[in-house]
């Protein structure tokens, strides 16, 4: 036997015998354990008395990236730093994937953390639901070392869903909307559906999107039919017809009308990125600027939607100092704060104007960190303080 | 019976054994199952290296002067003509796949592309989905000062005026300095070129901008130099599908061959 006290009791390694060196394993044991007793916790995040924003600018929202936040006193800190710029609310991504990685198995304690902070910040929160578990994509890795060598070969990604399993993204759609019935007021189904990448790396279909909205907003409504039902936001671009990685927008809009799109949201969710333009430069189908939304507008207006709200989930401006659509930090501050008086006064359909991003959980180590509001590590960039000032009705002076 | 009898103090150790061996499988078993099935059991990778006979190569092309598009589809930087090196040493024709930097790595995944040369920096967080090799270019955070002037680093502009590009990297960078140095006195400017010539003019004693806006602006102007110790690194590398193991040998022994030979620093001297 291993574990034979008498072997153990004859057993010399090293010249020492067994009981020297179970004595030095033992001290070294507790030695452990004292410095791990010695490592400073993590700050905790306790829920203080509920806030409320004050903004002089209601148009004002941020997106964030909560959801892959190991951190409680991050999501906390995060939601604080949006309420202290003047934000009322949030956009957040919940994904499929990570709360039912297993059919039927919900893993809510991620999207109740964000979601119990962002109320106690007074903040409103609209959710954007996507991201497909290995279970409901097809050659889904099932575990085991099979899965450990995953990545050898090609893969469907997480944006891949195909038809036989929309009503499993209807029925997580369903049990969202049901949870947070009385804190979560708006629902975005999927995202960006008109760029191949985000449609699983396939053909856009913006019949096939129908199909899933169909679905999405039935099981929706069925759960909490106060739940405000957002079709999904389309990426700016100018893909022609037939291109492998993507679909104009505005062609891929008039095709969701087409398909019978109406009925299934109660408002349209929009991307528009200012890039290079400032943000009363005029729109135009070849171009891709701030004031596109106008012309997501016209379509809505044409198929009868006049009464259906915008919301603009992701907008803004990148600084990074060498991606070809940046501007310049100064510029990002002007045209930022700019965006919000122009929709003020010209965009009355527009609810909410949503800024990418406040921060990420950590760098990309690209230009994507230059659409950030935040460090990683919760330092402010310029455009938080100037956009804070200009949602408190203060004025900076700019250098 | 009492636990001392069920269980003298000399299967004590035993049973601590046991247990720690328990705690390090729950801690540690993934990782160490990973390592051993990929290190010694896991088959042959049945893919060929470039299973379409070609080097499909992902990038952005709005990223100057790495790759930028020209405007009629034909793509060029310093990364394209990397890529082409690279391909040329591995005898596969190369074929470029241009696309928002958002579907990069997603790309790698649904082997839409073989590799990609995409300025990109080694991320911790994307090494489960791919391979980088060993880096071609450092793109961190510097110093620009004249030469001469016993600056070699942030530790030495204690008292001096640092001149940076608001709300940059190396603004930011600055004013975490400015906490550690007893008299930093930085100077902010539109542009990092603003900031360069602050310094040329000797309103600044230097200027903290990234490699690549110190480069371009040091081709064509005199009288300024690198310090020779970067402040931050920022490595770029390029990214291969993570199960493509011989790709990533191929590519690494490929760019020390173009380092060995000087090809590389050509490149990088064509652009920056």
């Amino acid at each position: 036997m291993i574990f034979s006290p008498r072997i153990w009791g004859e057993l010399r390694l090293a010249g020492l015998p067994w009981r020297a060196w179970r004595a030095l394993i033992f001290r070294l044991a507790l030695v452990a354990l004292l410095l791990a007793f010695l490592r400073p916790a993590s700050p905790r995040a306790i829920l203080g008395p509920p806030q409320t924003v004050q903004t002089t600018q209601p148009l004002l929202c941020m997106h964030t990236r909560l959801i892959d936040e190991v951190e409680e006193w991050k999501i906390q800190r995060s939601l604080q730093l949006v309420r202290e710029l003047g934000a009322d609310t949030i956009v957040e991504f919940f994904p499929w994937a990570y709360i039912e990685p297993q059919p039927g198995a919900f893993h809510w304690e991620q999207a109740d953390r964000i979601i119990r902070h962002a109320r106690n910040q007074g903040l409103q929160v609209i959710a954007r639901l996507g991201y497909v578990p290995a279970w409901a994509r097809p050659e889904a890795q099932t575990g085991g070392l099979a899965a450990l060598d995953a990545g050898r070969g090609a893969d469907t990604t997480l944006n891949y869903l195909d038809e036989a399993h929309y009503p499993d993204f209807a029925r997580y759609v369903a049990a969202f909307a049901a949870r947070y019935a009385d804190s979560v007021g708006y629902l975005i189904i999927w995202n960006e559906p008109n760029l191949a990448f985000e449609w699983g790396y396939r053909m856009v279909s913006p019949a096939g999107y129908v199909a899933l909205l169909q679905q999405a907003y039935a099981a929706a409504k069925a759960a909490n039919p106060a739940v405000v039902v957002l079709a999904a936001p389309l990426a700016p671009t100018l893909e022609p017809d037939g291109s492998p990685w993507g679909l104009n927008d505005l062609i891929y809009l008039e095709r969701m009308y087409r398909a019978g799109a109406a009925p299934y949201f109660d408002a349209l969710a929009v991307h528009t990125y200012g890039f290079t333009f400032p943000p009363e430069a005029e729109p135009g189908p070849e171009i891709l600027n701030f004031r596109r939304i106008e012309l997501i507008r016209a379509i809505m207006e044409a198929h009868g939607d006049a009464d259906k709200p915008i919301y603009v989930t992701e907008s803004g401006w990148n600084d990074h100092p060498r991606w070809t659509k940046a501007v310049r930090p100064l510029q990002r501050i002007q045209y930022t704060i700019g965006s919000y008086e122009w929709a003020e006064a010209n965009m009355p359909y527009v609810e909410k104007l949503c800024q990418w991003v406040l921060r990420y959980p950590a760098p990309t180590r690209s230009y994507p960190d230059n659409f950030t509001f935040l460090t990683p590590d919760f330092r402010p960039r310029p455009i938080y303080e100037y956009v804070q000032a200009y949602a408190q009705g203060r004025e900076i002076a700019l250098p | 019976m009492s636990i001392r009898q069920r269980l003298p103090l000399s299967r004590w150790p035993a049973i601590g054994l046991a247990v720690l061996a328990l705690a390090g499988a729950l801690l540690f078993g993934r990782p160490v199952l990973r390592w051993v099935w990929v290190t010694f059991i896991r088959p042959p990778a049945e893919k060929p290296m470039l299973p379409y006979g070609e080097l499909r190569v992902g990038v952005d092309a709005s990223y100057p002067p790495f790759a930028v598009d020209t405007g009629n589809g034909q793509l060029i930087g310093l990364d394209i003509d990397l890529a082409r090196a690279v391909a040329d040493r591995l005898s596969v024709p190369v074929r470029f796949i241009n696309m928002g930097y958002d579907g990069l790595y997603d790309a790698l995944r649904a082997d839409q592309a073989d590799a990609l040369f995409s300025a990109l920096r080694i991320d911790p967080l994307r090494l489960h989905e791919a391979r980088y090799t060993a880096p071609y270019f450092d793109a961190g955070q510097v110093l620009v000062r004249p030469p001469d002037t016993g600056i070699d680093s942030l530790k030495d502009m204690d008292g001096r005026r640092l001149a940076v590009e608001f709300g940059t990297e190396g603004d930011l960078e600055a004013r975490r300095w400015e906490r550690r140095l007893h008299a930093l006195n930085i100077l902010v400017y539109e542009t990092a070129a603003a900031a360069l010539d602050a310094v040329r003019a000797g309103e600044a004693d230097a200027a903290l901008v990234d490699a690549i806006s110190a480069r371009l602006w040091l081709r064509d102007h005199d009288g300024l130099a690198l310090a020779p110790e970067y402040v931050t690194s920022d490595p770029y590398a390029v990214a291969v599908q993570v199960g493509n193991v011989k790709l990533w040998e191929a590519i690494n022994t490929a760019l020390a061959a173009l380092a060995e030979d000087g090809t590389l620093d050509a490149i990088i001297a064509r652009w920056l």
